[in-house]
């Protein structure tokens, strides 16, 4: 082996810690790059659009990402699933459109007191839910859409019931394509606003918390974390988010019925696209949002009105649910791990048979590098060392 | 003031719709015994079991209650798979969460379905003796009415007889007093689960037959069942069967009661009531045991 290329050759055995060190500036710009891309895709798309229908239905998707982010504020920290998300969006756009129309407040005025509003009455919601463990909450977030439900649908006087609910137009100058256009990029703001909020909390140690709720809840109070505090906290910051969305649709699509805005189908919308796209990432529900929304649309207009987009949608979650669940973004890194696992296997994966092979060709490396120059050995006693430790 | 006879009638009523709710929480308090389960898809068997009493009774002409000779073993064999084929694959870690998704995704699937095929007209039995009804002491009591309670009444009973005298019933209780050690004393612990799941299919057969005869049915409407089935085994206490039968009697009667001053709408709501005041103040639920602690 002549000498000049020793330094660039003989770490070969030492490619497992120089990736670990390479990777960790990838790490970090890996994300940043997607982010950029995922926004200038996102911000691009009005002026892309070939006609309105085209820019009403990113609306649409771009509300479905907002809700499930919001969704998974509780879902993806804590683990507990609610189905019932759907009722706090319908508050929240019932609140901003009776604040409207009956209080006379300015439209944005009405969205944030709305949210505000929505946020203190899932105080004591989460109060009653939060208290016990998985089972009761599922139960209480579906009785709390289908109590709603009820409430709205009676209460004609004050929400007009089954006749639905007119809200003014926030623009009333605009056209409709730029109306769209308008709050496509109100909706964008909003969903950059939750992921914002989304990925501080994952950083922070409050978000620790709530993993380790997610994780086992019975340590998780025993090693002092606040954990009752901590779930309502969580459940708060995500009905508020989701009253926004809720009451941005309000001010967007200018008509609430009871029916669609206290459905069932919308909580598990939610869900389905969180768990698409896997509840433990930052975008995830984005991701499962662009899934969902593009194929409920889709089956909108192949199939129209026919019950069939329920059997879609509750197929869909129980293969979700059944093979998928932790979701795309999972499954994609997974799949990706395994195919580029010879240049990458983590230290820890190499078994003990792997390890005295590894470690013989080290030592015969080394004693064939002994007699070329003193920094390659050096530099190949590092792998040595940090085998040692695993 | 509403005069005696309205209230007696209310009373009658109320219990006799107590008895069917009572039959169909049994169902659900199983699977939760059983699994952890909470079983989201339950009414949507209910309603299917009623289509089948209808499209029987509509199309082939038969009894509605003779449906019950096909849907309850076909249930039954439902319940069976259903357990064994997909609930038994999902993470123990995760199980109660995901299972009510996969509950909840057949729920829809089977809404969904029904719309479909039998679209989304509202449907009744007309049954030769579907208006008749007899006097009691002032209270006119319908006789479907008096058959549904009777049906569920009766599988309510032999329930109890299989889940108290029976080999099977034993091995059941034990599966659910604790998994692990029924299966050292060698006790087929999946198996009698699989089989667990199939009677409480097969509850909701019986009780769909029920439902069938004297309701206007439509494929959304098991929404309007699993709220109130749900409110009923938390009040009762998760896992427990009296504690269950108990409150459902109880929030039947209160329902029946309550719908003279506030109307059918608004009377549903105790029920939701009840829920979020048991949860709040009393989360084990009034009747629960020690499964409900945790829950």
């Amino acid at each position: 082996m002549p000498s000049a290329s020793e330094p660039t050759t003989a770490p070969t055995a030492a490619t497992a810690p120089a990736v670990t060190l390479a990777r960790r500036p990838v790490g970090r710009i890996v994300p940043a790059v997607a982010v950029l891309v995922l926004a200038a895709a996102v911000l691009s798309f009005p002026s892309l659009a070939p006609n309105p229908y085209i820019l009403s239905a990113g609306v649409v998707v771009l509300n479905y990402a907002v809700l499930s982010t919001s969704w998974n504020f509780v879902g993806g920290f804590t683990g507990y699933i609610s189905l019932g998300h759907g009722a706090l969006a319908g508050l929240g756009a019932y609140g901003t459109a009776l604040l409207v129309t009956r209080a006379g407040l300015p439209s944005f005025v009405a969205l944030a007191v709305a949210a505000l509003l929505v946020a203190a009455l899932a105080v004591p919601i989460g109060f009653a839910a939060l208290r016990v463990r998985g089972a009761s909450f599922v139960i209480v977030s579906i009785a709390l859409v289908l109590i709603l439900l009820l409430v709205f649908q009676s209460w004609a006087s004050l929400t007009g019931g089954s006749r639905g609910l007119v809200v003014p137009r926030p623009f009333p100058g605009l056209l409709r394509p730029e109306h769209h256009r308008v709050f496509y990029f109100l909706f964008a703001g909003l969903l950059g606003l939750a992921l914002l909020a989304w990925w501080l909390i994952d950083r922070s140690r409050f978000g620790l918390g709530l993993k380790a709720i997610r994780e086992d809840e019975d340590k998780a109070e025993a090693l002092g974390t606040p954990t009752f505090a901590y779930k309502l906290v969580v459940f708060v910051v995500s009905a508020g988010f989701t009253a926004l969305a809720g009451g941005l649709y309000a001010l967007w699509f200018g008509d609430l019925d009871p029916v669609f805005q206290f459905s069932i189908l919308t909580g598990s919308y939610m869900v389905l696209m969180a768990l698409l796209g896997g509840v433990r990432h930052l975008f995830g529900p984005v991701v499962g949002a662009l899934v969902v929304g593009f194929a409920l649309e889709y089956f909108k207009v192949e199939f129209g009105n026919t019950p069939l987009h329920l059997v879609a949608t509750g197929l869909l979650l129980a293969l979700v649910v059944l093979f998928m669940p932790d979701g795309v973004l999972p499954a994609i890194g997974g799949l990706l791990n395994r195919l580029s696992r010879p240049t990458q296997s983590s230290i820890r994966e190499v078994t003990a048979a792997q390890l005295r092979d590894e470690r013989a060709a080290a030592s015969a490396a080394e004693g064939t590098r002994d007699r070329g120059d003193a920094a390659a050995a050096t530099a190949g006693g590092r792998p040595q060392s940090t085998r040692e430790r695993a | 003031m509403p005069s005696g006879a309205l209230l007696f009638q209310s009373v009658i009523l109320g219990l006799l719709l107590g008895g069917l709710y009572a039959l169909l929480a049994a169902g659900l308090t199983l699977y939760f015994g059983i699994m952890r389960v909470v079983m989201i898809a339950h009414s949507a068997f209910l309603i299917l079991a009623a289509y089948l009493a209808w499209w029987s009774h509509s199309r082939l002409g038969v009894d509605p209650l003779l449906s019950m000779v096909v849907t309850v073993p076909l249930f039954f064999g439902c319940g069976v798979l259903l357990q064994r084929l997909l609930l038994a694959r999902l993470r123990p870690v995760t199980l109660t969460m995901m299972s009510v998704l996969l509950t909840f995704a057949i729920a829809v699937v089977i809404e969904g379905l029904l719309g479909y095929v039998f679209t989304g007209t509202q449907r009744r039995i007309q049954l030769g003796y579907g208006s008749a009804s007899f006097g009691l002491f002032g209270a006119r009591i319908a006789v479907v009415k008096l058959i549904a309670f009777g049906l569920a009444a009766v599988a309510l009973a032999a329930l109890y007889l299989l889940m108290k005298k029976t080999t099977f019933g034993w091995a059941l209780r034990a599966t659910i007093q604790h998994r692990d050690a029924a299966r050292l004393v060698g006790i087929e612990t999946d198996r009698v689960a699989g089989y667990g799941f199939g009677i409480g299919l097969a509850t909701a057969a019986v009780g769909g037959t029920a439902l069938a005869l004297d309701t206007t049915i439509y494929p959304s409407l098991h929404w309007h069942w699993i709220g109130p089935l749900m409110a009923i085994i938390v009040v009762g206490g998760l896992g427990s069967v009296p504690g269950a039968a108990m409150a459902a009697m109880v929030l039947g009667l209160m329902q029946s009661l309550l719908q003279i001053p506030l109307g059918t709408t608004w009377a549903q709501t105790i029920f939701y009531l009840a829920l979020f005041a048991t949860l709040a103040f009393r989360p084990q639920g009034f009747f629960g045991g020690r499964l409900a602690q945790r829950f």
